[in-house]
């Protein structure tokens, strides 16, 4: 049930977009708005269809569809945490990047990651280590990537 | 055409183009005996490097190399510990695992190695003979018919790859507008950049490749946390299982052009090519009683095709720029990054790369071949590495490979929201091929729609070929709806 709303919710978010492109698109000239008004139209009513069809889903009784689906499904993510976990490493590299910059970032995620779900410690040095080299050595050497200025750039100094 | 056909050969096998296609092979390959992770996602992985480099050669060389053989060596895992190393090889599984624990995994290897190089000749042989077809068809199309096409092309995808056909319209749509963010060049428009001057120049291809495909696989492979499997013994019959092939080489030949049909269709990817050839195989051969027992003839149906399918997958992206599926969709957009440009001109003045395609494809089902029967041992010891080694090095490679999307830091934001997005779409059953296929044929339906109303105002709907192209639309859209509500009142009459 709780899933079910989620997807209406999830639905009904999808067609507020293509609302909300259709509303801030109507003033616009019929170059830059022509495929928005001619398919963000054909979106709202389609979505409004899917929202309907999300709505009856959640009666108890109602047949679910037997069609295959070529896409390999989501997994019901194992353990207390489901898909959390990841998700906190994700937003926790990408904050630490935003934070530190990318160079001691992403050594530092890939060795913290190994070592916490019981790598060892010549694998995790080995990928640490790899890491650090590809970052140095292709993006700096190589191609001087200019890395954005991480937020505590004042705290580090290189 | 032989002139060209020669000088794709001779472009191919230039050192440096040769060296990258072998790279592309391995990174292929060993995209395919790792579990969890798929050839769209590496390949999205892969485009920001791609897009940098110069010579639409190494590009060909590279992305086709490594799109034409993932399904070669992900029959290792599927056999060996019953999961499919991609979406290409879960129905090799049914025949293939059962004769692992017979102790005849050398024979299903071999045989499975065998027919998907057979099915990737045979792909490329059939995109090769499609030329002279495609090439009076392409040059006949003007803008409004290649703007049904691109319609018809996302429509397809949308209602084909998953079996909720208005959630993949929908998903489709979305895409295109998402492809209309940015500045638009001719009425001078800012379009849904809310003054932020990072987004006049739009969304970039990579990060909705990377959000929806890479990170999205990355979270299964980690919530999955896959330890250390047993595999079955390697077994006997190497040699058996090579002549196999050749026993049942109609077979073979019946569901290579299931493949190349599939792959042909946009929005049927290789999922749809071995379980219709396996489908196949069961409807027709005789003795049947053994499918999904260990069954060889299982293997070879399920993998001859999904190999044929990538040279059937490259005729409409080749031709009328309209890619068959997620990896040729990522293919197209490096082509189009390095000047390649999918459409008339690959049939004409580029017709040299369109061979430089083919050759690739034959060249690398070879090479990877090789691999795979030579390295059979130590590759599936590979399998078996633990999630933890696979994980961050990949979500390091795409966090690089979103930032050298433009070298922003807002690129790393657009990453994380388009992950989220691919990820609640996956949640809910949203076909996430649309939406990439919409932003990457976007700016083109644009282009299309616009030329065809300033050339020939609303005349250009009463255009016989738009006419048929129309009916063929609406068609593909249609039947699955009807024969999925059909399905379904059937369903209720039974129970009642």
């Amino acid at each position: 049930m709780a899933r079910g709303v989620e997807r209406i919710l999830f639905t009904s978010f999808m067609g507020v977009v293509v609302l909300a492109a259709l509303f801030i698109a109507k003033d616009w000239p019929v170059r830059a708005s022509i495929v928005i008004l001619f398919l963000g139209s054909l979106g709202v009513m389609l979505s409004l269809a899917q929202v309907v069809i999300d709505f009856k889903a959640l009666d108890p009784g109602a047949q679910q569809s037997e069609r295959p689906t070529y896409e390999i499904a989501a997994l019901d993510h194992p353990g207390r945490w489901g898909s959390l976990e990841i998700w906190a490493w994700l937003w926790g590299l990408f904050f630490a990047i935003r934070l530190i910059g990318f160079q001691p970032a992403l050594p530092i995620f890939v060795f913290l990651y190994v070592k916490l779900y019981g790598g060892r410690w010549a694998t995790a040095c080995i990928l640490t280590a790899g890491t650090w080299g590809f970052l140095h050595g292709v993006f700096d050497q190589v191609l001087h990537v200019p890395w954005p200025a991480p937020w505590l750039k004042f705290l580090i100094p290189w | 055409m032989i002139e060209a056909a020669l000088e794709g050969l001779a472009g191919v096998l230039q050192p440096e183009a040769f060296a990258f296609m072998c790279l592309g092979v391995l990174i292929g390959s060993l995209v395919g005996f790792l579990p969890g992770i798929g050839g769209p996602s590496t390949l999205a992985i892969m485009l920001p490097f791609v897009m940098t480099m110069k010579d639409p050669l190494l590009v060909i060389a590279l992305l086709v190399g490594m799109d034409a053989v993932g399904n070669t060596a992900s029959a290792f895992t599927s056999i060996l510990i019953s999961v499919p190393g991609s979406s290409g090889s879960q129905a090799t599984i049914l025949d293939g695992y059962p004769m692992a624990k017979k102790g005849e995994a050398a024979r299903a290897l071999s045989a499975s190695f065998v027919a998907s190089l057979l099915g990737g000749l045979f792909g490329a042989l059939v995109l090769f003979a499609s030329l002279p077809v495609l090439r009076p068809v392409v040059l006949a199309f003007s803008s409004p018919e290649f703007f049904i096409l691109t319609l018809w092309g996302v429509s397809m995808v949308g209602v084909l790859s998953g079996n909720a056909p208005i959630k993949g319209l929908l998903s489709g749509i979305l895409g295109v507008l998402i492809a209309t963010v940015g500045l638009d060049a001719k009425s001078g428009i800012e379009r849904f950049s809310f003054d932020v001057s990072y987004l006049w120049e739009g969304v970039d291809l990579v990060l909705v490749a990377l959000g929806l495909f890479g990170i999205a696989e990355v979270i299964d492979l980690a919530s999955r946390k896959t330890s250390i499997a047993k595999a079955e013994e390697f077994g006997r019959g190497y040699l058996e299982g090579i002549l196999d092939v050749f026993r049942h080489w109609w077979l073979l030949i019946r569901t290579s052009v299931v493949g190349a049909w599939v792959g042909f269709l946009p929005g049927l990817g290789s999922s749809v090519a071995d379980w219709f050839a396996y489908a196949h195989a069961v409807q027709t051969e005789k003795n049947r009683e053994n499918f999904g027992k260990g069954d060889v003839r299982g293997v070879i149906a399920s993998e001859g095709a999904n190999n044929a399918k990538e040279g059937g997958d490259y005729i409409p992206t080749l031709a009328f720029g309209i890619p068959g599926g997620t990896s040729t969709a990522l293919v197209l957009t490096a082509f189009v990054a390095v000047g390649i440009n999918p459409g008339p001109d690959m049939l004409t003045t580029q017709l040299n790369l369109t061979f430089a395609v083919i050759w690739t494809l034959v060249i690398a089902n070879i090479i990877a071949t090789a691999v795979c029967m030579i390295f059979a041992r130590p590759i599936a010891r590979l399998c078996f590495l633990p999630f933890y080694a696979i994980v961050p090095p990949i979500v390091a490679f795409i966090f690089i490979g979103a930032f050298a999307a433009n070298f922003h830091s807002y690129d790393l934001t657009g990453l994380m929201i388009f992950s989220l997005l691919g990820f609640f779409m996956r949640r809910h059953g949203w076909p996430r091929p649309p939406l990439l296929l919409g932003v990457v044929l976007g700016d083109k339906m644009e282009m299309y729609l616009w030329l065809s109303y300033t050339r020939y105002g609303f005349e250009w709907l009463s255009r016989p070929m738009v006419i048929a192209l129309i009916v063929l639309l609406v068609a593909s859209i249609a039947y699955p709806i009807v024969t999925g509500r059909r399905e379904k009142r059937a369903a209720k009459g039974s129970e009642g």
